[in-house]
């Protein structure tokens, strides 16, 4: 065993009560392994911030745990709800889990507010006007409650990104996984979305966020994972991670983009 | 030119469009004298030489075939019927787009939206207008003036229908006994005459419409079924979709007329016109697979996924994300698609022996007043006039559906 793992572990068994479970997870796409040995758990309220090199399996181990991966060994969990071929705990995670993607993936058929509303009517039968209220909530919340009888392509990328995390939230989840919320947008908009993050983050939100930015990491943070390879390297908080990394491939990364 | 000193724009226009080279000048004069020649002997068919009173005595002929003349009334009156129902569409799309504000009839004054419709179903009404003007009874007005009357009267119904809200317990029961209206309007047509005795160019029309409404589903269905990751399924939906592309509609009509009576007694078969309607579905289902399944490939990875993260169901992410952007980006070719249909229902004639408008405008040239006078061309040439302006009155909305839908999506 090596010191990686023994941190890992260590880490993870310091979780009092985990929302989110990942043991021993596997992943392979035809005979290349995306995910080797994945242990992770991440409590109540916990903001975890994915890092690494492209190819890493960041994207990859988040989207296993919504199922739109489907790993091949391991257990996953979410609120105790173990990910198994049971189609009805896959809808029961995913509706207590929100997920932001990078290229935001709004419905462009739709008017924002109809895109905010379409989950919680459709799968939670919320009444239309109780759903429209939440949803000027949420787009309040998210600084463009004006946008919304616009359609996606009317809107620049940050406030798209902006609605698909109100689209997200309206589900009302437990847990928010983010996979690069701002990898696909311009840099003047990059700040815009971050800010919400943060709200969300200081509100008491469950979140994983796959990133590169390394400020909100800093400053979000309540744990940073860094994988490479498919393995998380090391675990630690900021102050570690950023001021006394252990791992050789760990410095080595934050060397490259720091 | 350097001698003129200012060449008005026109001679400008004419030299660089139509003489800049030798090459050009000598294609501009063929072309010129052949399009002047064409032209002339055209509207010297269509205004000299052409015997119409074929057309306008046997027009009745022409339109309903051998209907019988005590239950004319009947499709007048159903006409009139379907006017409102159709006026009330109108009425309940438009009141759901002022809802939502994508409506552009707001912002429109009474003289730009008469343009506008007198743009969209000019050809249309004017063909409509000349119809009317060949009959010879006050029949047909009544039912052209009903029928106007009607579909202003149900524009004005649905723009109030619209503007109500409906608690799903009504809502649900009125749309259905809407959406029955059309069938009720069959019923009560067949109680007159059996569809077995529709000709003329209803028999086109009914046919075209009840196999686009037919084939819809049926089509989606099969392109669904052709990405299933369901093995049997996905082979049976490919192998359907080959086979029916794969044959002649003619072949495969003259097939419906002959081969059921091997396997059930003629007392029992299905008449000639349901089988040509049956042949029509199945052979246009399987080209409007392909077509949305065209669609289906144009969406995104990324929108099923986001779907699927937000816990909507398989039919829910089918039905509200993934179909409705699917179909809307493949309109173009579905209208194409309902249009051949139209004009293949032509086919119907020879390939069943049913007594449609083709099938008429060569029986009349029989007719003792009319036999051994060349007169096919003129009634071909009528048959061919009225199915292009179906034809291009289902393209131009299909294009302004296309705009209209466009706006605000992308």
């Amino acid at each position: 065993m090596t010191d990686s793992e023994e941190l890992v572990f260590a880490d993870a068994t310091q979780v009092a009560d985990a929302v989110i479970e990942l043991e021993h997870v596997d992943k392979f796409f035809g005979s290349f392994q995306a995910l080797k040995d994945i242990n992770l758990k991440i409590g109540l309220q916990e903001v975890v911030v994915v890092i690494g090199p492209s190819g890493s399996g960041k994207s990859t181990m988040i989207r296993c745990i919504n199922r739109l991966e489907e790993h091949d060994a391991g257990r996953i969990a979410v609120d105790g709800i173990e990910l198994t071929e049971d189609i009805r705990n896959i809808q029961e995670v995913r509706r207590e889990t929100g997920m932001v993607f990078q290229q935001f993936n709004l419905f462009p058929h739709l008017s924002v507010i109809d895109n905010v509303t379409l989950a919680p009517r459709q799968v939670r039968r919320v009444p239309k006007a109780e759903a429209e209220r939440h949803a000027m909530e949420l787009l309040a919340r998210v600084r463009i409650p004006e946008q919304a009888k616009k359609y996606p392509g009317q809107l620049s990328g940050g406030q798209q990104q902006r609605v698909a995390i109100a689209r997200s939230l309206a589900m009302r989840p437990k847990v928010m996984l983010f996979d690069e919320p701002t990898s696909a947008l311009d840099p003047e908009m990059i700040g815009e979305v971050l800010d919400v993050m943060k709200d969300l983050a200081r509100a008491g939100m469950t979140m994983i966020v796959v990133t590169h930015e390394m400020g909100f990491a800093r400053e979000v943070a309540d744990r940073v994972v860094f994988m490479a390879e498919g393995e998380i390297v090391e675990v630690g908080t900021p102050e570690h991670f950023f001021t006394n990394p252990q791992e050789e491939r760990t410095k080595l990364f934050l060397s490259q983009i720091l | 030119m350097t001698t003129s000193a200012a060449p008005r724009p026109a001679a400008v226009w004419v030299k660089r469009n139509l003489f800049r080279s030798p090459f050009d000048a000598v294609l501009t004069v063929v072309f010129g004298l052949l399009a002047v020649y064409v032209t002339f002997q055209l509207v010297r068919f269509v205004f000299v030489t052409a015997r119409w009173e074929i057309i306008g005595t046997n027009l009745k002929l022409l339109m309903v075939g051998n209907w019988t003349m005590i239950h004319l009334p009947r499709i007048a009156i159903a006409m009139i019927i379907l006017a409102v129902w159709g006026g009330s569409i109108g009425g309940l799309i438009h009141a759901r787009q002022v809802r939502r504000g994508t409506s552009t009839l707001a912002e429109m004054s009474l003289p730009t939206r008469t343009g506008d419709l007198v743009r969209r179903f000019g050809i249309l009404i004017a063909t409509v207008l000349l119809l009317l003007l060949l009959t010879t009874t006050p029949g047909p007005w009544l039912m052209a003036a009903g029928a106007v009357v009607g579909a202003v009267l149900g524009r004005v119904i649905g723009g109030v229908l619209g503007r109500l809200h409906y608690p799903r317990p009504v809502a649900v029961p009125g749309a259905l006994v809407f959406a029955a209206i059309p069938i009720a309007m069959y019923f009560y047509l067949i109680d007159a005459v059996p569809l077995a005795e529709w000709e003329g160019f209803l028999f086109n029309i009914f046919a075209a419409m009840a196999g686009i409404i037919l084939c819809f589903p049926l089509g989606v269905l099969l392109a669904l079924g052709r990405r299933s990751k369901m093995k049997l399924l996905r082979l049976m939906s490919t192998a359907y979709i080959e086979i029916v592309r794969g044959s002649p509609l003619f072949v495969l009509l003259l097939l419906a007329n002959v081969s059921l009576e091997f396997f059930v007694p003629s007392s029992i078969a299905p008449s000639k016109p349901v089988r040509a309607i049956v042949t029509f579905t199945l052979f246009t289902a399987a080209y409007l697979a392909e077509i949305v399944r065209g669609g289906l490939q144009s969406i995104p990875r990324g929108q099923v996924e986001a779907a699927r993260s937000l816990g909507l169901s398989p039919v829910t992410q089918l039905s509200r994300i993934v179909l409705p952007q699917a179909l809307r980006n493949v309109i173009p070719a579905q209208i194409g698609q309902f249009i051949s249909l139209f004009k293949d229902t032509t086919l119907a004639g020879l390939g069943l022996g049913i007594l449609d408008m083709l099938a008429v405008s060569e029986a009349i040239t029989q007719q003792p007043d009319f036999r051994g006078q060349g007169l096919i061309i003129e009634t071909l040439a009528f048959t061919a006039f009225l199915f292009w302006v179906g034809s291009f009155t289902m393209s131009r909305e299909s294009q302004r559906l296309e705009r209209k839908l466009g706006v605000g999506t992308r």
